[in-house]
């Protein structure tokens, strides 16, 4: 067996060496591989959160639409009846935009945050009624929701009600 | 001495390495263990916000929808107890010990301060003054028990027949109360003759304070409320003056109801406030912003305008009822709104909206019959 001619020290500096470049890859291939993972759960983060945006968006389309829907501002009623389901009295309707635009910020933000609420009257008519609109200003997505409603005008039928046909648009922002 | 020299150093050098993998396996467990300690942490908070969030989407949907009942199982949720509160006209919910809450400054919420159950009941009311106003959400739980005593046998049978589905039973005297396996006791005293001065009801001697509470309708037509809690062995009533009932009466008043299901005084007035702000809001919608100044707009404006048009011989009745009886509805809205203001800063005022209210209900009556109603 062939000795090594290097002196004692020499031969424990290699051998140091090789170990050290040893730990240095393996720190490197550790490193390499955390790297990946973070950014694979980053990635997977981004994708539920967008997901969940767009499910509390949608959420929050329905939730809307509900409160426009039964709303006392709107609804049509019959003395100390119950009210009318899907049904939007005309005479509140053509002056409520004065008022929702007078509480918007102190009243009626709470109830629709970020929004455009609209009628729209689609038979006889085409006539359309905004009833509330608040732009988000960076807004990076919008959820339309759209319901069938009558729409009943009392003054309008020559002493009897006139039902027109049309619909309520609801559009969420996020 | 030479030859051992190596030997040693080996020797040191081979513990050196096992306590060294013992520190280091310890920080790596330690590490694992705190991602752990953390992650269940995070999951809790997720989890209590999503039952929060759940909860509001249900309590939406359930608050809009008038004269509905809604019996929601909540088995997953019968671990945790909700608390309901109400501060400055702003209700809040949650889980009791997470930081998951919800606040709403619109709905009217009437329920218990604290909640546990299998199963949670929403009902909405509709609260009108005359008018529609709001719908008021009563929530209670299968858990909560509610007992009736006295009063007429009108008001028995009609809450009975309204809350059926609900913990409730009706009891002639308080001592048939046997209410062991109940998480929290509301007594409801139909006449004020069985709560104020008496003592609390053995059965109920060993609950918590706080899981015992009563609601006593006084006045000459139980239209006042005094909110009473259990205290040792004595009922502390929680008023200092008798709360009135600020409605018109009548079948399933909402107002009377959520008086019934609401915590305590204070928080019953503090969500009623919410529906005196709608009030303000809803009379400028009938008859125009203006209409504290008398200038008309609004519904009762098109109305006027259409009434108008048509030549002042034409309807004479209508628009005497709008605007030229001595009673008429212009007048009657513009106290409504203005008494409505009024009463968000002083409560006595409030007590004004039911003559008011009542005025316009008469004279929307009196449209009824040959012209255009009002509401």
């Amino acid at each position: 067996m062939k000795r090594s001619t290097l002196p004692y020290g020499l031969r424990r500096n290699r051998k140091a060496q090789i170990q050290m470049s040893e730990t240095i890859a393996v720190l490197f291939i550790f490193f390499v591989l955390i790297f990946f993972g973070i950014i694979f759960y980053y990635k997977y983060q981004q994708v539920s959160f967008q997901e969940k945006q767009e499910e509390l968006l949608g959420t929050r389309a329905i939730e809307t639409t509900l409160k426009t829907l039964f709303l006392p501002e709107l609804i049509c009623s019959k003395g100390e009846a119950e009210s009318e389901d899907n049904c939007v009295d005309m005479l509140k309707l053509r002056s409520l935009n004065e008022t929702i635009k007078q509480y918007l910020d102190d009243y009626y933000f709470e109830i629709f945050s970020y929004a455009r609420i609209y009628v729209q009257e689609v038979y006889p008519g085409n006539s359309t009624f905004i009833l509330y609109d608040k732009q988000k200003p960076d807004a990076t997505r919008e959820e339309p929701t759209f319901f069938v409603v009558t729409l009943r005008d009392e003054i309008a039928g020559k002493g009897q009600e006139l039902h027109k046909f049309g619909y309520l648009a609801v559009v969420v922002y996020s | 001495m030479k030859i051992n020299k190596p030997n040693q150093r080996g020797q040191i050098q081979l513990t050196f390495s096992w306590i060294y993998i013992a520190i280091a396996g310890a920080v790596i467990l330690l590490f694992f263990f705190s991602i752990v300690v953390k992650q269940k942490q995070v999951s809790e908070e997720r989890l209590s916000v999503e039952v929060v969030r759940i909860m509001e989407s249900i309590l939406t949907g359930a608050g809009v929808s008038e004269s509905t009942k809604n019996f929601i199982d909540a088995s997953g949720l019968a671990d945790y107890t909700l608390y309901f509160d109400c501060i400055d006209s702003v209700s809040e919910f949650g889980i009791q010990g997470r930081p998951a809450r919800a606040q709403n400054a619109i709905d009217p919420l009437f329920a218990p301060k604290t909640m546990q159950g299998r199963q949670i009941i929403a009902w909405s009311l509709p609260y009108k003054l005359p008018f529609k106003v709001i719908d008021f959400l009563l929530i209670t739980s299968s858990s909560n028990k509610y007992y009736l005593t006295g009063g007429d046998g009108v008001f028995v049978n009609e809450f009975l027949n309204a809350t059926e589905g609900f913990n409730r039973e009706y009891v002639t005297d308080l001592s048939e109360i046997d209410a062991d396996s109940e998480f929290d006791v509301r007594i409801v005293d139909a006449d004020g003759t069985h709560i104020p001065g008496k003592k609390v009801p053995g059965s109920l001697q060993d609950f918590d304070d706080l899981k015992v509470s009563a609601v006593v309708f006084t006045g000459s037509n139980q239209n006042t409320i005094d909110f009473y809690q259990k205290e040792g062995l004595e009922w502390k009533k929680l008023n200092k003056n008798p709360v009135r009932i600020i409605s018109l009466g009548g079948e399933r008043d909402a107002a009377k109801y959520a008086a019934i299901f609401a915590g305590d005084d204070k928080t019953y007035q503090c969500n009623m406030q919410k529906a005196f702000r709608r009030l303000e809001i809803l009379s400028e919608v009938y008859g125009g912003s203006g209409i504290a100044e008398l200038q008309v707009g609004g519904k009762l404006g098109e109305l006027q305008e259409y009434y108008l048009s048509q030549g002042l011989s034409a309807h004479p009745d209508c628009l005497g009822n709008i605007q030229n009886y001595p009673d008429h509805l212009t007048e009657s809205l513009a106290a409504l709104k203005s008494r409505a203001a009024a009463c968000q800063l002083e409560e006595e005022i409030c007590l004004d909206l039911i003559s008011t209210a009542g005025k316009i209900q008469d004279l929307n009556n009196n449209l009824r019959l040959n012209c255009i109603r009002l509401y």
